[in-house]
């Protein structure tokens, strides 16, 4: 199904730009900005374009493609696949992208509980029969929130040189407003749906009459459905095979979120412990030219004053210190950055994350850094 | 008049090599406008970046660009031209090992061949999707399995008929006739066939759900985590499937790929944070440039080569039609990525070279979607961090032979790879190679008269030749030591450990001339300049910190305006009591080699040679320029050597420099021994993968110029072994029942070399932890006639004889000074150093 490269070779005295195939796959994602879908399906997702532009649409939690071609969905599935970028800084929502071999024409339960289900030029590669079915499949059995079905719009064709009858080889009918207004109208009424059209591809100048080059059919449902019932209610066999499916990396995924909670956190750490041992130098060149050990030693002693008075003071259970060679910062200190806050969410989450990852203090309220560095430099 | 006693190889010489397209496994898998190019000439928008997918289009002809470099080095055959290597080219001394390494046998059917056919289509078809859907409707002739790139079809099976026709129907009911004729019938072992297999083999990665960085494939999906330091460590493979001496075998390494959970936006602020402001910037370029960065929005990597501070995300730039956007609209619209910082600089990053095609413009990548990969110097540096990365990946030989072996298992046990490979009538080895191995002999060091031995285990005499006399001591008459207020008991310390410790060696010491300095670059410098007279031996300078510029300073005002010997020693590394002895003999012994002294020698029983280390260091930072180090032995112990730096211009050939370093090193080789050296053996090392043929071709004939140039009589035999250090290669000794590393004196010259080449491997370091990586050695030139037993042997000899390590170490000293003098020029001094310290070890 070429109708990408097919299309532009025909198209060649009327130039949209962007290219038409651009432009129906941006109304798309616009739609998507709009609606914010947690799960999007695209039928007759050939080569996954659509579906590799919405994977950066970061409401979208499910993503799911069908095609009848098994080669050309693999051709360039792998673009689908998490990047390294995702495993270095996991997002914060789930993706999973799956995609399945089958017709449009057969139910699958992979199909249930959707916001929005794309159909992009694909009603007119239908047989008949296939047709017939597809109002019950799409509209009867997945059911989704919304439906949007684009199609060629037959009274653009004249405008097209070489168009003979098709713009496609492969299409089977190609309908002018009406018709496809008319069939759409019918099952939006049928299943309980509302319907509204538009297109993408304006006419030049003066020939504005003939209407869109692609016309859209924008379906909603009118009545609500939870998935549970959804589920519940159709039980069906599988009918698809499942192609490819990737996982991403998530932040919801306790593996994940622990990794970026301990990197975090040490990360802060190490912050603090930087600008509390930059502050202190600072102090021995500023009054002492002696040993460091006799200042930290200074510091222990005052800081053991300190600690008795931790209890006491929330304020100053929040400051780190230094005893001897080793840094304490509390985790409540930790806590009150902005990204391990937020990582996080409660305090209780960040002490069971880090739980035997991080080395803590006895009682477990601070994190503990050795400032012993075991320097083996080589001389030159 | 000189005659080349030899032809000189050339490309394919008698190999007749049927005609073939090149395959080249496409890497870039990532999308057409995937980044925001500048205006770039015109043509070059042509969509040329191709996707790869599980799926068969892997494949592409050579007509498509031919980029790909030929990393393999396939088709450099040097051996043949080298007569008495040509029956046999395995040494013979030693004592047998048992070894097995990480290759894996690649096994065909009987009979087995690739037939490759040229497919036609009539009507002609230009989509190559519509020519493969085409062309597979007919699968019940071509079968399952096969690999087509649109225009040539593999398939593990001959159809019927040399030239086979057979109609299809496109879906507008047009006729189509499909040619498909045999153009070859490939044995496994042809070219072709080796990087069909390396296909096929990157297909089984894939489908193994890793994931593709650069050459190697890594496992994302279990990261190793070191947050001290934001790193992130993916343990992978690098594989290779190549023809080695007697089978075809896939080679497999644990590889880690550090990538750093920090993108280049996170690492400029808190740079920012650490430096002062005025020198931002500068140090920001220094530790960024020649970083290979990941965008966070596709699977490509680039080289940041240059920073422009003047753009910002909001500048425009020209798209493929014409239309002008910015930067954060690009991202936004293209990647739904939000830029937060406007402000913030874009890393320019030119692409690398292509032949046939047009150069793009360099593409323009915003710190804030980029990640960090790989290390910077500044991180090698840092010991700390080196010892937290290295517990992960240093892995011992039997962690290694276990990671190696769960690839295999994967490939055992998937279903899909094992179809994939049955349908293609391959399969490997479940088993490591294993094979026979040689140990030689350890050496005897000599020091003035003295001869020890060392425990051939640990390959190091330090303790053995502590407190020997030296072969050739400095008297230390008339020197400075230098140092900061704060170091002073530091200085005196040092100087009374110098005491204690040099009248054994043999060193005559004075009490130094003690200079208190501030602690700033320039106030080192006016002592410098103040004190240093032509009477100094040498200069110690104590200095407080690891700070660059300091060193940098006083190495290159006293290697190049003032050539005398200096010594910088790191306050630090003095303060342990209980280890400042040990430090302070170490200190003594590199003093004397700066000062043209000798430690210790082996034997070596060829008279009358010359031995050549080149090694070369890449500048990054100062307009890329590359410094080559030249060494040349003076003297049969190889005690005495010449060093000489040339640094590479843009556009210039090193060899030119390298032909003026080995007239000045025989030059001096006569005037200290009143004749000339009758052989002479280059080490070349710093030969990147897929130079050998330049090599080959360009920079011997230039050696063999240079040596004809000297005299009409003269003519000497001429050795050239290339020497790599970064190879996958690991050897395991099978004893007591765990693999073990092998020990020092492992030379290997069967199975895992290449049987058009002159190859050999030699473990020659002991490791303390860690799988130890053997050497490679390749000559690719060779008049000497020496047995190639001879030249293992005394390969083997010079990794003995680098004077800052009373050990064995990984390459022939040569190269190893080499290295180190180009390090130095590249670092630090950026000019060639005064040529009169050449007869010195300045550098070390």
């Amino acid at each position: 199904m070429d109708k990408n490269v097919q299309e532009e070779r025909f198209i060649e005295v009327i130039k949209f730009t962007p290219p038409l195939y651009k432009q129906r796959y941006q109304f798309i994602k616009d739609l998507v900005g709009k609606y914010k879908p947690k799960k999007v399906a695209d039928l007759g997702c050939a080569d996954c374009t659509l579906l590799w532009m919405l994977k950066f649409c970061s409401c979208i939690e499910v993503l799911a493609g069908l095609d009848i071609c098994e080669n050309v969905m693999k051709e360039k599935m792998h673009r689908l696949y998490p990047l390294p970028g995702d495993y270095l800084q996991p997002a914060e929502r789930s993706l999973t992208v799956t995609l399945h071999h089958g017709s449009v024409a057969h139910k699958d339960p992979c199909m249930l509980g959707f916001d929005l289900i794309t159909c992009i030029e694909l009603i007119e590669h239908l047989e008949e029969s296939e047709l017939e079915k597809f109002p019950e499949v799409v509209f009867g059995f997945m059911a989704p929130a919304m439906v949007v079905i684009s199609t060629p719009n037959s009274e653009f064709n004249p405008l097209l040189p070489g168009v003979t009858p098709f713009r496609h080889p492969d299409h089977k009918f190609e309908w002018n407003r009406a018709e496809f207004q008319k069939w759409a109208l019918n099952i939006a009424r049928c299943y309980d749906y509302s319907v509204e059209f538009t297109g993408v591809g304006a006419p030049p100048t003066g020939m504005e009459d003939v209407g869109f080059c692609t016309q859209i059919g924008v379906f909603v449902r009118k009545y609500s459905q939870t998935s549970e019932t959804a589920l519940s209610e159709k039980p069906t066999k599988a009918a698809y095979k499942t192609v490819f499916k990737a996982v991403y990396p998530s932040l919801k995924d306790e593996k994940y979120l622990q990794i970026a909670v301990v990197s975090e956190v040490v990360f802060t750490a190490q912050v603090i412990k930087r600008s509390l041992m930059d502050h202190l130098n600072s102090e021995h060149e500023e009054y002492t030219d002696g040993p460091v050990e006799i200042k930290s030693k200074f510091q222990h002693s005052k800081n053991c004053v300190s600690e008795d008075l931790e209890n006491l003071t929330v304020e100053k259970c929040m400051e780190p210190y230094v005893s001897g060679n080793v840094v304490y910062i509390p985790l409540t200190k930790i806590f009150s950055f902005p990204k391990v806050n937020q990582l996080c969410g409660t305090f209780e989450k960040l002490c069971k994350l880090i739980t035997g990852k991080i080395t803590l203090s006895s009682d477990g309220s601070a994190m503990v850094i050795d400032t012993k560095q075991k320097n083996e430099e080589e001389e030159n | 008049a000189l005659q080349v006693q030899q032809p000189l190889p050339s490309q394919q010489s008698g190999h007749v090599q049927p005609q073939q397209p090149c395959l080249l496994p496409l890497l870039s898998a990532g999308e057409l406008a995937g980044r925001g190019r500048q205006r770039g000439p015109p043509g070059a928008s042509k969509p040329e970046e191709f996707q790869i997918s599980a799926g068969f289009q892997e494949m592409s002809l050579g007509d498509r660009g031919g980029r790909r470099r030929d990393f393999h080095d396939l088709g450099v055959n040097t051996r043949q031209a080298i007569e008495h290597v040509r029956e046999s080219k395995t040494g013979s001394s030693g004592i047998m090992i048992r070894l097995s390494t990480n290759y894996f046998r690649l096994t065909s059917r009987p009979q087995w061949a690739l037939y490759q056919y040229h497919v036609d289509y009539n009507p002609q078809m230009e989509a190559r999707r519509l020519r493969s859907a085409l062309l597979f409707q007919h699968e019940e002739l071509i079968g399952r399995t096969h690999a087509f790139d649109g225009t040539i079809l593999f398939l593990p099976k001959k159809l019927g008929n040399k030239v086979t026709e057979v109609f299809s129907r496109t879906r507008s009911g047009e006729d189509v006739k499909i040619t498909i004729t045999l153009t070859n019938e490939l044995p496994p072992t042809s070219p072709t066939c080796l990087q069909f297999y390396n296909i096929i083999f990157r297909r089984l990665l894939k489908i193994m759900n890793l994931q593709q960085i650069g050459r190697n494939y890594y496992n994302p999906s279990d990261p190793i985590s070191i947050p001290n330091h934001r790193l992130m460590v993916w343990p992978g493979f690098t594989t290779s499937i190549l023809q080695y001496e007697k089978s075809i075998m896939l080679c497999t390494d644990v590889s880690h790929k550090v990538l750093r959970s920090e993108t280049v936006l996170d690492f400029m602020y808190n740079l920012y944070n650490q430096v002062e402001e005025q020198r931002f910037r500068d140090i920001c370029t220094k530790e960024l440039i020649g970083l290979i960065v990941l965008t966070k929005y596709n699977n490509k990597t680039y080289r940041v080569d240059d920073i422009d501070w003047d753009a910002n995300p909001k500048c425009t730039f020209k798209k493929a039609d014409g239309s002008e956007i910015s930067y954060i609209d690009y991202y936004k619209m293209q990647y739904n990525q939000d830029i937060t910082d406007l402000n913030q600089p874009v890393l320019v990053s030119q692409p690398r070279r292509r032949r046939g095609s047009l150069m793009p413009g360099p593409a323009v990548l915003i710190p804030e979607l980029c990640y960090l990969t790989g290390l910077t110097e500044k991180m090698r540096n840092d010991f700390n961090m080196m010892k937290d990365l290295s517990v992960h990946t240093r892995l011992t030989p039997e962690q290694r032979q276990r990671e190696v072996g769960r690839l295999i298992d994967y490939i055992q046990k998937d279903d899909s790879v094992q179809r994939e490979l049955r349908d293609w009538g391959l399969s490997f080895d479940s088993n490591l190679l294993s094979f026979t191995g040689r140990v030689v002999q350890s050496e005897k060091i000599h020091q003035a008269g003295r001869v020890f031995d060392y425990n051939p285990h640990f390959a190091d005499w330090s303790k053995e030749t502590r407190g020997a006399p030296l072969i050739n001591a400095k008297p230390l008459d008339n020197w400075l030591l230098i140092y900061t207020r704060r170091n002073y008991d530091v200085a005196n310390a040092l100087l009374q450990n110098l005491f204690k410790v040099t009248p054994s060696m043999g060193i005559r010491m004075n009490k130094a001339i003690m200079i208190e300095v501030d602690d700033r670059t320039e106030a080192y410098l006016r002592v410098l300049q103040q004190n240093v007279t032509s009477d100094t031996n040498i200069v110690v300078c104590l200095l407080s910190s690891s700070r660059k510029d300091k060193y940098d300073a006083i190495k290159k005002y006293l290697c190049t305006d003032c050539p005398i010997p200096s010594q910088c020693v790191i306050a630090r590394t003095l303060s342990k009591p209980q280890s400042i002895m040990a430090i302070a003999t170490k200190i003594a012994l590199q003093m004397n080699c700066k000062m043209g002294g000798e430690l210790w020698s082996v034997e070596i029983p060829l008279k009358q040679l010359m031995v050549v280390g080149i090694d070369c260091y890449h500048d990054t930072v100062s307009g890329k320029r590359s410094i080559a180090g030249f060494v040349a032995s003076l003297n049969q112990g190889m005690t005495r050597w010449f060093s000489r730096c040339v640094l590479q211009d843009r556009g210039q050939e090193l060899v030119d420099g390298l032909k003026a370093c080995l007239q000045t090193a025989l030059r001096d080789w006569f005037k200290w021994n009143k004749y000339l050296p009758s052989r002479v053996m280059v080490y070349r090392d710093g030969v990147g993968d897929g130079q050998l043929k330049t090599l080959v071709n360009y920079e011997v004939p230039q050696l063999l110029d240079c040596l004809k140039s000297v005299g009409k009589d003269y003519n000497p035999r001429l050795s050239v072994i290339v020497v790599k250090k970064r190879v996958s290669t690991r050897f395991f000794a099978q004893s007591g029942g765990r693999p073990q590393n092998p020990p020092p004196g492992t030379v290997v010259d069967v199975e895992v070399t290449r049987p058009e080449w002159y190859d050999f491997f030699i473990v020659s370091q002991a490791v303390k932890s860690g799988s130890v990586a053997p050497t490679h050695y390749n000559v690719i030139y060779d008049s000497s006639g020496l047995k190639p037993d001879h030249v293992q042997r005394l390969t083997y000899k010079l990794c003995h004889m680098y004077y800052n390590w009373s050990g064995v170490i990984r390459v022939p000293a040569p190269c190893q000074y080499a290295h180190k003098l180009a390090f130095l020029v590249g670092q630090s001094i950026h000019r060639e150093p005064n040529l009169s310290l050449s007869d010195r070890l300045y550098y070390l």
